[in-house]
């Protein structure tokens, strides 16, 4: 497992240039089985980190366009009248594959959001009454414009909180944007990919993270984290319960990945950044600023 | 925020144990009003339907109203303003609605808690207040947290006041105090002060306060006379009923006949009077010269001009040794008259003192030795005397404070047809050893009589001076004073003290030296005390009180900050030494262990495998499940050994 780990960065950072540590947050994320959100603007390589991770995984990818006009029938499916059965049947929409990208989310209404976002917390979606269970893995990754561009729609506080992490790819350094421009096309090397995890795998990985020790003085710390968030009066208002979960469960992911039986204050710190940054709100716009006065005040023993 | 049943019924028992105490201080109908709206609530926490609309409220209200008002007529002075207070607080208690509410009610109670103070000073009270404080402020940690247990909340208020105390303590020390106007130290009801009145009606007055409040301030030039040479002369009473003394007129009227003749030792000094109701200028007995403003009327008393509303000064000369010379026919008459016949009893104890037997000197000293061997109590909470004050006094109740002492005295006196009358004023004074002048205050106040001796003239006898030495021959020490509330001078049962006795003088001991340290630090024992420590103006008490509070805070700060780190865990505790072993590489605060080992490695390559090591032991023991007895060994022993 620990090679084919090595092997399943290196294969990703081939093709995603310069982006190792962003790469290994979308990897700790989909360990922890928790939803990604990017946001960056257009043409960073949103859209081909989402399509690499689905080809290293061997998972079905489907893309959805979020576009102002979407509707939710669009992103779940829809039932429609059979004229041989005589009745109505489900067609399954994009969101029934294993990786869904949803492109530009903020683009499209509060209601079409709020299909996705639904099935994403339930794994099930329901229509008409009838309920269809999502495929496993179930593993999204949306992306996000900065709110100020023209006509989006932000994603709401609420429903931020359903996606574990929030990262930003941000523009590649000068050495990797050459390497870019001399090289090939990335879809054409995409195509290239072998599989290095098979869904099977990945369900044993997300089993193990999940079996991964967190001592007293561990939970101590996070505790210590999210009475700061809720008492120091950085922010406007705390992480949640659930927030809390999350952090955890990400830590677990990440000492996995560092392959360690039990989680470190490091591996809670490595993080905190892409899974309280969205879920707290300061002065601060970048993640890495917002949970700065955490990391700098909170003692550890 | 959360007002759950649980917090609610919490804060209405914390309200209960606030106002309890006053069930002693406001009428009994208040207290009632106030105990039907508490129950009232109490019920309709679980019944939330049972609280009464806004019209019931408002009626409710309107009862508070006419209640506060037959009891007080108004809302002024102490008794009808914690009265307000405590209705206002049982008709808050029907109108919880939100949060502020309720943080009302609590601010509200606090106040309540410190108006206990106006009627009861006890150590038992105060730890009482205390202790309320702590309910009070654990309410408050309930509101605002969802999940502190009940006690937890209650260990936190108490550190909370706890830490509180020693910054309490020093501003209680160091803040400059004030004097309290009268009527919020002493109760309303049947107290005089000893502050002077143109008459003077001992018989009647049940408890006589002692007010610390400053009377005058005397600076001598040369020599001050012994404290019991200092009688400041006030009004003169000659007239009287039997029960009340007042001033005769002929005593307004300057003398013309003759001119007191002054010998011995003479007292240069300046008066500095406080503002007063009355044109009367106390001057040491027996004034010879004075400012031209002021004059001396019949009875040798002081008066100045007009009214003072503020601090006058007056340069006075007084001779200890005076003879006024003869008596007036006028006088004569009005110094002996008795208001009706003696009774047969008083007539038989002049007799008993040889008064009728003509030799006055015999007389006043049988009647002085009356006083002393007779059990006279001297007391500042005398009995009722009645119709018959005087021979009540003498004859049976024996109790009594100067007055009753003088008039007494002088009642007897003039039995025997010697001419007597009383004297009020001042007695006594404290040096005050930074200004270097005498302060004479309202307790200082006092009454003696004068008696008219053939070639004499009028002589100044002091009768509580034979029952209380204390009185005279020292200062009035008004703390003392205060803190032993009756002062008897019955001569102490001596014997054995069983356990009960011994516990009863400890506890005597433990409740005087409150009185004496913390009730009664006024303004003039605080600059006496202050100024022993060499804080001796304003100024240096302010710095004084900014460098205490500084050192307490940061004192208080240290202790928190050092509990912070002295976790139990020794895993912890030796790993804090490891890296005090690393100075000057210290850790920043928020940074892992993991990450600073990193850190230490680079800055100290030689120790890298140690320093390594001792980590992952570290992170190993401390984050990882079941480590093994050998492991921690090995820790402590790699963190004993470690040098750079």
């Amino acid at each position: 497992m620990d090679s084919s780990l090595d092997q399943l960065f290196a294969s990703a950072n081939s093709i995603i240039l310069g982006k190792s540590h962003q790469i290994k947050l979308a990897i700790c994320c989909l360990f922890a089985k928790g939803h990604l959100l990017i946001e960056d603007i257009p043409g960073v390589g949103k859209t081909t980190l989402a399509h690499t991770l689905a080809k290293l995984f061997g998972m079905q990818y489907q893309r959805i366009q979020f576009t102002s006009d979407i509707l939710p029938a669009d992103i779940i499916g829809g039932s429609i009248f059979d004229k041989e059965s005589n009745q109505f049947t489900f067609h399954h929409g994009p969101l029934f594959n294993q990786m869904v990208l949803a492109d530009e989310i903020n683009r499209s209404t509060p209601k079409a959001q709020s299909a996705l976002l639904e099935a994403m917390e339930e794994n099930q979606v329901t229509v008409e009454g009838k309920t269809y269970i999502l495929p496993q893995p179930f593993f999204v990754i949306a992306t996000q414009n900065p709110a100020h561009q023209i006509g989006t729609f932000p994603i709401p506080e609420s429903q931020l909180d359903r996606f574990l992490m929030r990262i930003e790819l941000g523009y590649p350094d000068r050495q990797a944007e050459r390497e870019l421009l001399m090289g090939q096309l990335r879809h054409r090397l995409i195509d290239d990919l072998q599989q290095q995890i098979n869904p099977q795998q990945l369900a044993e990985i997300q089993h193990a993270v999940s079996k991964i020790y967190a001592s007293s003085a561990l939970l101590d710390y996070i505790q210590a984290i999210i009475d700061f968030t809720r008492q120091s009066g950085e922010y406007q208002y705390g992480l949640s319960p659930r927030a809390g979960l999350a952090l955890l469960q990400a830590a677990k992911a990440w000492a996995y990945m560092q392959q360690r039986d039990a989680v470190i204050p490091e591996d809670v710190q490595a993080v905190l950044a892409p899974v309280a940054g969205h879920r707290i709100r300061s002065g601060q716009t970048d993640s890495a600023a917002i949970v700065a006065p955490i990391l700098e005040q909170i003692e550890i023993d | 925020m959360a007002l759950e049943p649980k917090t609610l019924k919490f804060l209405l028992v914390s309200v209960g144990l606030i106002t309890l105490p006053h069930i002693n201080h406001i009428p009994l109908s208040l207290f009632l009003f106030f105990s039907l709206l508490w129950g009232w609530r109490l019920l309709a926490l679980s019944n939330p339907r049972l609280l009464p609309n806004q019209w019931i409220t408002y009626l409710l209200m309107l009862i508070a109203v006419a209640l506060l008002y037959i009891q007080h007529q108004g809302f002024m002075g102490r008794d009808a303003g914690t009265s307000l207070f405590v209705t206002a607080l049982g008709l808050k208690l029907l109108e919880i609605k939100a949060p502020r509410d309720v943080y009302l009610i609590i601010f509200l109670s606090f106040i309540i808690a410190a108006t206990q103070f106006l009627f009861e000073q006890s150590i038992i009270m105060a730890f009482y207040t205390l202790f309320v404080g702590i309910v009070l402020l654990s309410t408050l940690l309930l509101i605002n947290s969802l999940t502190i247990p009940l006690t937890a909340a209650f260990k936190t208020a108490a550190i909370i006041i706890l830490q509180a105390l020693p910054i309490a303590v020093l501003i209680f020390i160091l803040f400059p105090r004030m004097e309290p106007p009268a009527w919020l130290l002493f109760g309303e009801q049947n107290q005089g002060l000893t502050g002077l009145s143109d008459s003077m009606e001992p018989g009647s007055i049940s408890q006589l306060g002692l007010s610390s409040e400053l009377a005058f301030r005397v600076k001598f030039e040369g020599e001050v006379p012994p404290p019991n040479q200092r009688y400041w002369r006030g009004p003169v009473f000659s007239n009287t009923d039997g029960k009340r003394w007042t001033e005769n007129s002929i005593n307004s009227l300057k003398r013309l006949t003759e001119n007191i003749r002054f010998s011995g030792q003479s007292y240069r000094y300046t008066l500095l009077m406080e503002p007063q109701n009355n044109r009367w200028v106390y001057a040491l007995e027996m004034p010879a010269q004075f400012d031209d403003s002021l004059s001396q009327n019949g009875a040798y008393q002081l008066i100045s001009p007009k009214i003072p509303t503020q601090r006058a000064e007056y340069q006075v000369t007084s001779y200890k040794q005076y003879n006024t010379g003869a008596l007036s026919d006028r006088e004569r008459a009005v110094n002996i008259k008795l208001p009706n016949p003696p009774s047969d009893r008083l007539l038989k104890l002049v007799n008993e003192l040889k008064g009728f037997d003509g030799n006055q000197q015999q007389f006043i000293d049988n009647l002085l030795n009356y006083y002393q061997t007779r059990p006279f109590h001297y007391t500042l909470k005398p009995p009722l005397m009645g119709d018959k004050p005087i021979e009540t006094f003498l004859l049976d109740e024996r109790r009594g404070f100067c007055s009753h002492y003088a008039s007494a005295f002088v009642y007897l006196m003039r039995i025997a047809g010697i001419p007597a009358r009383v004297v009020a004023g001042y007695q006594g004074g404290l040096m005050n050893e930074i200004g270097g002048f005498l302060e004479v205050r309202q307790a200082n106040a006092h009454a003696w009589s004068e008696v008219w001796l053939p070639g004499q003239g009028w002589k100044r006898i002091d009768p509580t001076a034979v029952i209380a030495p204390e009185r005279v021959e020292q200062d009035v020490n008004i703390d003392l004073q205060i803190a032993e509330g009756i002062v008897a001078f019955s001569p102490m049962v001596s014997g054995n003290l069983s356990w009960l006795r011994q516990a009863r003088s400890l506890w005597n001991s433990v409740d005087y030296n409150w009185q004496r340290w913390v009730i009664n630090y006024d303004n003039l024992s605080q600059s006496d005390f202050l100024s022993r420590l060499g804080i001796k103006t304003i100024k240096d008490t302010f710095i004084g009180l900014i460098i205490g509070v500084g050192i307490i805070s940061s004192l208080i700060a240290l202790v928190m900050l050092k509990s912070r780190h002295r976790r139990d865990d020794p895993i912890v505790k030796l790993f804090h030494r490891f890296i005090k072993k690393l100075y000057p590489l210290k850790r920043h605060r928020g940074e892992g262990a993991e990450t600073f080992s990193l850190r230490a490695q680079q800055q100290y390559p030689n120790a890298a495998k140690e320093i390594a090591a001792i980590t992952r032991l570290y992170y190993r023991l401390r984050y990882f499940p079941d480590y093994s007895v050998e492991e921690l060994k090995q820790f402590k022993e790699q963190v004993k050994i470690f040098r750079l």
